[in-house]
């Protein structure tokens, strides 16, 4: 415990230069953090599962996606029309409906990007809002709008961030001017909110509620259909026991006549989203592979440097304990244990740290990409920090401690005494 | 090689030593050989390259000869490897610097205390052995200072507790009032007269002050690597 001391009693012997080299690998762990979060989120969303897969219709050959809303009531039993043939145990449809409520449009923080689906669904088909993913508050909280969406045809709930941004409460009232379907600007109520985290960026409507409008459309426009009626499905979402039902759905979905005009294809949402993702391959690659060692690397040299400077300034104490008995491995093990305690502390705190703020504090990172709005700190996080901080630590202090382990006594002492 | 009687703590035989300085080959022990005898204080003259503080080193174990055997209590240390020489360095040395050398962040307790860290011994014992060691010194009352808060004569009696605590048979002591007033000086001095006739330690101490010199029991004159000659300390004692 002795040697313990002699370690810590070193680190204060220059308190500002111990502060800075943690600050510094505080700040480069938060960094690392952040983009190791984003890309184990995008690793896990892309990663094949085994079971309970969910597969994503969409139309084969356009995007955005936009189907014909027939399709809805035909796909949510997997086209099955055979005895034997495997069905769905669970779906959802969506349209995605867009537009401002700002009248004169200029404020483009009062722009809406809501998904119709079937309220019932939102528990069921929407990641991370069944019962066994959220606290019992929460869920509560969830169930209470979805129950009012059910009730409330013109509904629409809202999460966090959209309700700020639109500076509404839970039973106001919103009236959204269409983007992208011109003409058909629907008022809603808001009838609830998602509990705090992923979906503060979401905004759901009903379904049922967008199609009368496009039905209704032609009596208040000459007779004249929406040049967008009969391509309003955007996706359509089937959840599959396993994986072998899947390529059955996919068979049936794809034979299936009824999906000609137009063509649709069927690919597990892991696919669908690597698809996606293919445009942004280069950057995530580059964050992989070069901005994270990057860091890494820098976070060595500055804990390296520290460290040299440290041993430099203590060359006659080294050779002193070497003299009173020190083996040049104990001297070589203070060392390393030095930048090990400012590497792994500073590691720890940066990323609970991190792993507060963002998730607890701030909701999750910012980051709209494929349909993810926000990222979340993984739990292994915790771990992240102390390991990064220990091994550039280690990494960075071997040469220091190497030098240390070789001081010369009798050459120290020439050097000193003349 | 000296003549003397008593029993022979330290016996140096034919030893050699050689440094390189870039393409340059110095021999700064040139077949050297003396006694020590047990209880004795010896003091090491000679001008600046004579091989002093290389002697010293040798039988303080901080280095090995190129030739030669080197034996301190009882002990062939001119074989030793480094690792047995640590070790051994630990229980036999006691080792007085001219710039004292002690761990700025410690405390005088502290650094008394940093040699035996390595001997397998309670805290309670180790506790124990500092304060007898700082009592001798006469510091037992300054133990929770840093060495920043100690003057320098102060500092120089905490560097001969750190070299007395683990009860050494040698202490060797490069130029110890080297950086002293002649009032600590002093007082270091009687401390090692006292270590030597209480507590019958051998002492090899290098010095260029005459003043120091005379306070030894005899003192070795080198020069170029050779023993020039012995003579007895002119003593006021």
């Amino acid at each position: 415990m002795k040697y313990f001391g002699l370690v810590f009693r070193n680190l204060s012997r220059n308190i500002l230069r111990t502060l800075l080299t943690a600050f510094g690998t505080m700040i480069l762990v938060f960094v690392v953090t952040l983009v190791w979060s984003v890309l184990a989120f995008l690793d896990q969303a892309t990663q094949a599962r085994s079971e309970k897969i969910k597969a994503v219709v969409t139309e084969r050959w356009t995007i955005p996606s936009r189907m014909p809303y027939a399709y809805a009531n035909l796909l949510k039993d997997g086209a099955a029309r055979e005895a034997g043939e495997v069905k769905p145990i669970d779906y959802m449809s969506w349209t995605f409906y867009g537009g401002t409520t700002d009248a004169k449009g200029q404020d483009p923080t009062k722009f809406l990007f809501a998904i119709g689906m079937e309220p019932e669904k939102i528990p069921t088909m929407l990641d991370d809002l069944d019962q066994g993913s959220l606290s019992a508050a929460d869920f509560a909280l969830l169930m209470e709008g979805v129950e009012k969406l059910k009730k409330t045809r013109n509904g629409i709930i809202l999460g966090k961030d959209r309700l700020n941004a639109q500076e509404k409460k839970i039973g106001d009232r919103i009236k959204i001017t269409s983007v992208n379907y011109r003409g058909i600007d629907l008022e809603f109520e808001i009838v609830g909110t998602f509990p705090a985290g992923r979906y503060d960026s979401s905004a759901i409507y009903r379904i049922d509620y967008f199609n009368a409008a496009m039905e209704a459309y032609p009596q208040t426009h000459a007779g004249v259909a929406h040049p967008s009626a009969g391509r309003t499905l955007n996706l359509v979402w089937l959840m599959v026991p396993d994986s072998a039902a899947f390529n059955k759905v996919a068979d049936q979905i794809t034979r299936s006549p009824n999906f000609s005009n137009p063509s649709v294809k069927v690919e597990t949402s892991s696919s669908s989203i690597a698809v996606f993702l293919e445009a942004y391959r280069d950057l995530l690659w580059g964050a992989r592979w070069i901005l994270s060692p990057s860091i890494l690397l820098t976070l060595s040299l500055i804990i390296s440097n520290a460290i040299a400077i440290s041993v430099r300034e203590r060359e006659s104490e080294f050779a002193v304990m070497k003299v009173l008995g020190f083996r040049p491995n104990q001297l070589l093990v203070l060392v390393i244990l030095e930048a090990l305690i400012v590497g792994v502390t500073a590691g720890f705190i940066s990323s609970g740290g991190t792993y507060f703020l963002v998730n607890k504090v701030a909701g999750g990172i910012p980051f709209p990409i494929a349909f993810f709005s926000k990222f979340l700190i993984p739990n292994g996080a915790l771990w992240w920090g102390p390991v990064v901080g220990g091994l550039t630590a280690l990494a960075g202090s071997l040469a220091p401690a190497l030098s240390a382990r070789s001081v010369k006594v009798a050459n120290v002492f020439s050097k000193v005494n003349g | 090689m000296t003549q003397s009687a008593g029993t022979i703590q330290v016996r140096v035989r034919d030893v050699t030593k050689t440094f390189r300085r870039g393409s340059e080959q110095l021999k700064v022990l040139d077949q050297l050989s003396v006694d020590i005898l047990e209880g004795q204080f010896l003091g090491l003259m000679g001008p600046s390259g004579s091989g002093k503080t290389t002697l010293l080193n040798l039988i303080a174990g901080l280095d090995t000869p190129d030739s030669g055997s080197i034996e301190v209590a009882g002990a062939e240390i001119s074989k030793m490897s480094e690792s047995e020489l640590a070790s051994w360095r630990t229980r036999n040395i006691g080792f007085v610097f001219q710039f004292y050398h002690l761990l700025p962040v410690l405390s005088a307790f502290d650094n008394v205390e940093l040699p035996l860290l390595l001997l397998p011994m309670s805290a309670a014992q180790r506790r124990q052995q500092v304060l007898t060691a700082l009592q001798i010194v006469g510091l037992e009352d300054r133990m929770l200072h840093r060495p920043g808060q100690l003057s320098g004569g102060q500092q120089q009696r905490v560097g001969i507790a750190r070299a007395i605590v683990t009860d050494p048979a040698v202490i060797v002591a490069d130029e110890p009032t080297g950086d002293l007033d002649a009032k600590s000086a002093n007082e270091i001095l009687d401390l090692l007269v006292e270590l030597k006739s209480s507590l019958k330690k051998t002492i090899l101490m290098v010095t260029h002050d005459p003043r120091a010199a005379q306070r030894t029991d005899s003192i070795l004159f080198l020069d170029k690597g050779r023993l020039v000659t012995e003579m007895p300390a002119f003593s006021s004692k």
